[in-house]
């Protein structure tokens, strides 16, 4: 579906070279400390910041082929901590940029568990509201989800608290489990990437330096490494990846 | 109650819109220093003075005062969604007075009667607001933070200061002639409105009116910010060159016809706003309807509050914008 063919960038902020294919139903984590290039990579993989090397393909077709209307139907991307200009209500917020009718836009809200806020004006919403709102705005440009629909999430679960993050984490699980939506999110919290990636991709400095499994990419030791941060490793449940805990 | 949350579809606001400035063309047809019966309407003209007055000299006035004002606060719309801030306006950016310097450099400079002398003033004006834009837009990008709003505050009010300065030198460079053609343009008056202007008014404006209805979905989309309005298909430097161009040709042709009237930009799209919500299909022809409506008002009311004599209608919108926007500038201290 969505391919990568040696793309990256030279100039600052630099990607190395990455080359991967993301498949319909599949979660993808990006994780890695500050700077190390996961918004810079949800950029290149969105077609906000072409190429300066390879390409990035959607259906084999490279992104800034495709025309904006047509791609928009196929991939929607909620950005990190946006506060729209001016004092939309959610529902009209929610229903930016779609051409979904009131049927998918109420769909799209209670998802979120929206439904009792959809008349509120942003202003009066707290930091989780809100990006709950941009979440179901972005679902509500997918029309959904269609399977093969791209799905780019930059930190969505940074303002919510825990209940909010299950409810989130568990929907996009749903949507690329049982709508075939691919879905990319960078994540701080490593122990939500454990749980509910299908795959991880960990950056460093510009460079992807490991993807796969959560179990394999996420070691205590390689995190240490990497984040510069002492970690224990607790043991959950069976067959479940284990959680990371910050060591005093 | 017509608005976002009364459940009365969009169209009534726009319709109320236009009836009520239908009201205001009727009432300010028949007003002014010659009265004159809306008898008129019928065919029933009293004296030939009376139809060459109307003719000659109303109808062109109300046309543009209609235009110039719905294109005025259609700019204001239109840049408070491109700069994602509610106080940006042309006058306060500079654009106004950017397309004014330029004018007036034209009206020094070069002979700015008759009607090339007019279009040469529309160029003129045209070219300083797009000079201005291209300054306040490089220096104003960075979304609706605090820092961008003052940044785009002071980039206006030094532009404002700069050719306030310009503006004087050339008063001062400028003959007995060019000077008094230079105050009177200068206060923001539609007094000098004739057929000339009235249609060279509506060979520009109009065009850049439908030019910036167009733009409606992409103004809402660019308020999610950039990258989100990319990720829903839009094109935001195509549609940043068109509302530039767009309003930089309005608000360019609007000085060079009528010299500055200030805060219509600012307080028009504001209070229609708060009233019809924030989405540009909605606002953007509510506002221009707004702008025609208020300006057509103001206009009436300064040839009628003193005549004979007449007070410019630039005076009469500051008066009211002024005390505005500092209440508007109170209001979001008391948010932050």
């Amino acid at each position: 579906m969505l391919t990568l063919e040696g793309a990256g960038f030279t100039t600052v902020p630099a990607l190395a070279p990455l080359s991967d294919a993301l498949a319909p139903g599949e979660l993808v984590a990006i994780v890695g400390p500050n700077g190390a290039g996961k918004s810079t990579l949800l950029g290149l993989l969105s077609g906000f910041r072409p190429p300066e090397q390879g390409r990035v393909c959607l259906d084999a077709r490279p992104l800034a082929d495709w025309l904006p209307e047509a791609l928009a139907r196929r991939r929607a991307l909620v950005a990190q901590q946006v506060r729209p200009s001016f004092d939309w209500t959610v529902r009209e917020l929610v229903a930016l940029g779609s051409e979904a009718g009131p049927a998918q836009v109420a769909e799209s809200l209670a998802e979120l568990d929206l439904t009792a806020l959809a008349e509120r004006t942003l202003t009066g919403l707290s930091g989780g509201e809100a990006q709950r709102c941009m979440v179901a705005r972005a679902l509500c440009q997918l029309d959904g989800g269609d399977p093969g629909s791209l799905l780019l999430l930059d930190e969505p679960t940074s303002a919510l608290d825990i209940g909010q993050q299950q409810r989130l984490m568990r929907l996009l699980r749903r949507l690329a489990d049982q709508r075939g939506l691919a879905v990319v999110c960078v994540l701080h919290d490593l122990n939500l990437a454990a749980r509910y990636a299908h795959r991880v991709w960990l950056m460093q400095q510009g460079r992807r330096i490991a993807a796969g499994p959560p179990g394999e990419v996420l070691g205590a030791g390689r995190l240490a490494r990497v984040f510069g941060a002492e970690l224990h490793e607790a043991r959950v449940a069976a067959g479940e990846p284990p959680a990371l805990v910050l060591a005093r | 109650m017509i608005g976002r949350h009364s459940g009365f579809p969009d169209r009534q606001a726009l319709n109320g819109l236009v009836l009520a400035l239908l009201a205001a063309w009727l009432l300010a047809a028949f007003s002014g220093s010659l009265g004159l019966s809306p008898r008129l309407l019928l065919g029933d003209w009293p004296t030939p003075l009376d139809w060459q007055v109307w003719w000659q000299l109303r109808l062109p006035r109300l046309l543009l005062a209609t235009l110039v004002g719905a294109m005025l606060a259609g700019s204001g719309a239109a840049m408070q969604g491109l700069f994602r801030n509610p106080l940006a306006d042309p006058s306060l950016l500079g654009l106004a007075s950017g397309a004014g310097l330029a004018v007036a450099l034209w009206i020094v400079l070069f002979d700015a009667s008759g009607p090339l002398g007019l279009y040469g003033q529309f160029a003129a004006g045209f070219l300083g607001a797009l000079a201005v834009c291209l300054v306040v837009f490089r220096l104003g990008r960075g979304g609706p933070g605090q820092e961008a709003l003052f940044t785009l505050l002071l980039a206006g009010l030094a532009i404002n200061t700069l050719a306030g300065a310009f503006g004087g030198l050339l008063a001062f460079l400028a003959s007995d002639e060019q000077l008094r053609q230079l105050s009177l343009w200068g206060m923001g008056s539609l007094a000098h409105a004739l057929w000339p202007a009235a249609l060279g008014a509506l060979l520009c404006i109009p065009p850049a009116l439908w030019w910036l209805c167009r733009c409606a979905r992409g103004l809402d989309l660019l308020q999610l910010g950039e990258l989100t309005a990319h990720g829903a298909g839009l094109d935001a430097p195509a549609l940043k060159r068109r509302v530039v161009l767009a309003t930089t040709l309005g608000v360019g042709v609007c000085v060079a016809l009528a010299g500055i009237i200030g805060f219509l930009g600012l307080l028009v799209p504001h209070c229609l706003r708060l009233w019809l919500g924030p989405g540009h299909r909605l606002l953007l022809p509510a506002s221009m309807l707004g702008g025609a409506l208020l300006l057509l008002v103001a206009d009436t009311l300064a040839r009628t509050l003193a005549s004979p004599a007449e007070i410019p209608v630039g005076l009469l919108t500051s008066l009211l914008g002024g005390p505005y926007f500092l209440w508007l500038l109170m209001q979001r201290r008391r948010s932050c």
